[in-house]
């Protein structure tokens, strides 16, 4: 363990480009993935059953396999099968594959608590809702929807903290990002202090977002006031 | 043209073997007050629900403003389209026994929601009539409110204003104080008493009999799903024919 200053600053450039490709990472699956679940929750929960089954099986399937195994099956999988049929299509790069493989495995675990959030949704708002002529979708988006923020604000402030971390495997296909970086560093200078700096920005990124999410939580509960 | 508001005629409904609605038929008319009686599990509410389309009969023809919402088809029932079926319930308006309020929204957007985004009136308009009728059930300084701000008898004098927002030709009370304490029963059955004054076609489903007794022109008191008796409500608390009556009032009196 070295942790002069001399030496920590010798790394810090190479550990700030990991944070940026793992804060990349994060936030491109957050984006994509966040409203990607919206209409899986919704399909599994439709009155149509093809699109019921077919958003459940999707979650089964996401949710039902490692996420590693998705990861490599999205590069190296499809790796083989565009050259094997020639589709070079396929063939993704090691970042996209990761976007893809974190989107939409996150995209099923938010679909599930969207979809519970929903349904703990009292049978009465739905019945309010009709008799004051609202259809369905209107139903949902206006009056549903709305009520559910709050309700889902923690289990997906728990998701959101489980994919900074969940970050760090795409390390296994060479993706540039921070614990990459760091496990570089280590095995380079035959030093662990890259690892200790690389805990130090998980703890931070954590600690920001637990701040955001106590902040969102307080601005979704204003109608939720005790009795005045 | 018949001056019926609501006419349900020969309606049945089964919950898999339980019969509910056992060819109930009912008529009210314009500015008619109609009481329905009855213990838990008569099928008054089910009868209820069933003008507004919350329930779906198995049998039977339902008519609003003599437009037909469900029709006797082949034995079974044939409903109108959904957006036809929209259309009609909106002349019908409910308050239900826990207020239904939308949470997310105050008193205010509660009662403005519907009329603007559904009805698209004039959001200004909307609003002057919101106030009005918040007004109307005195709780005017509660418009900025949310809805777990208020206590349930407040919740409830929302929720009438909301349906009276919609201007509906007939307004639907399913038990609209049985989730209240008993000491403010008295605020909500005020509020429903002047509107009844004001000659709202009304069809109340209620354990208060004595506020049923005064405020209806007709009780109607329903047993296993059927309409056993109904009439004049002195006619009916006083001398009721059945045994069944008599024994469902026999606490009461």
């Amino acid at each position: 363990m070295d942790l002069s200053l001399g030496y920590i600053s010798t790394l810090w450039p190479a550990l700030l480009r990991g944070l940026g490709e793992t804060l990349t990472l994060f936030c491109l699956t957050l984006v994509l993935s966040l409203p990607l679940g919206l209409p899986v929750a919704l399909g599994s929960i439709s009155r149509f059953w093809p699109i019921r089954v077919l958003s459940r099986i999707y979650v089964w399937l996401f949710r039902g396999t490692p996420l590693m195994l998705q990861l490599f099956f999205f590069y190296y999988g499809l790796g083989i099968m565009a050259t094997s049929y020639d589709m070079p299509i396929l063939r993704l790069g090691r970042f996209p594959a990761v976007v893809l493989t974190f989107a939409l495995n996150y995209a099923a675990y938010f679909a599930e608590i969207y979809r519970a959030g929903i349904q703990s949704i009292d049978r009465g708002q739905y019945e309010a809702a009709k008799t004051l002529g609202f259809t369905r979708i209107r139903t949902m988006f206006k009056i549903i929807i709305p009520q559910t923020i709050r309700r889902i604000i923690p289990p997906v402030s728990n998701e959101t903290i489980t994919l900074v971390k969940d970050t760090a495997l795409a390390n296994v296909i060479a993706v540039p990002e921070l614990l990459k970086v760091a496990k570089d560093a280590a095995n380079r200078d035959t030093n662990p202090t890259a690892y200790l700096l690389a805990a130090v920005c998980y703890l931070a990124i954590t600690f920001v977002l637990t701040l955001v999410y106590q902040k969102l939580e307080k601005r979704f509960s204003r109608h939720e006031q005790e009795a005045v | 043209m018949n001056n019926h508001i609501v006419e349900l005629l020969d309606i049945h409904k089964c919950y898999g073997d339980v019969v509910a609605l056992d060819g109930v038929t009912l008529k009210v008319d314009r500015g008619e007050h109609v009481a329905i009686i009855g213990s838990s599990g008569s099928g008054k509410s089910t009868l209820l629900r069933c003008i507004n389309h919350l329930e779906v009969i198995d049998r039977g023809t339902i008519r609003i403003n003599g437009s037909a919402l469900a029709e006797t088809h082949n034995g079974g029932v044939r409903y109108r389209k959904e957006a036809a079926i929209r259309q009609l319930i909106l002349q019908t308006a409910m308050v239900f026994q826990h207020f239904n309020l939308f949470g997310h929204l105050t008193c205010l957007d509660n009662i403005t929601i519907a009329p603007v985004d559904i009805k698209k009136e004039d959001p200004r308009e909307v609003r002057e009539r919101a106030m009005d009728l918040l007004r109307m059930v005195g709780l005017e300084s509660k418009a900025k409110a949310y809805p777990s701000q208020l206590s349930g008898g407040q919740k409830q004098r929302v929720a009438i204003a909301r349906a009276l927002a919609m201007r509906p030709s007939i307004l639907l009370f399913d038990e609209p104080t049985s989730a209240l304490d008993p000491e403010i029963t008295g605020e909500v059955l005020r509020v429903i008493r002047d509107l009844a004054a004001q000659g709202y076609t009304m069809v109340l489903v209620t354990h208060e009999m004595g506020f049923a007794r005064d405020v209806a022109d007709r009780i109607v008191f329903m047993d296993q799903g059927k309409i056993i008796e109904e009439g004049h409500p002195d006619q009916v608390f006083d001398s009721p024919a059945s045994e069944r009556l008599g024994l469902f009032l026999q606490p009461v009196s």
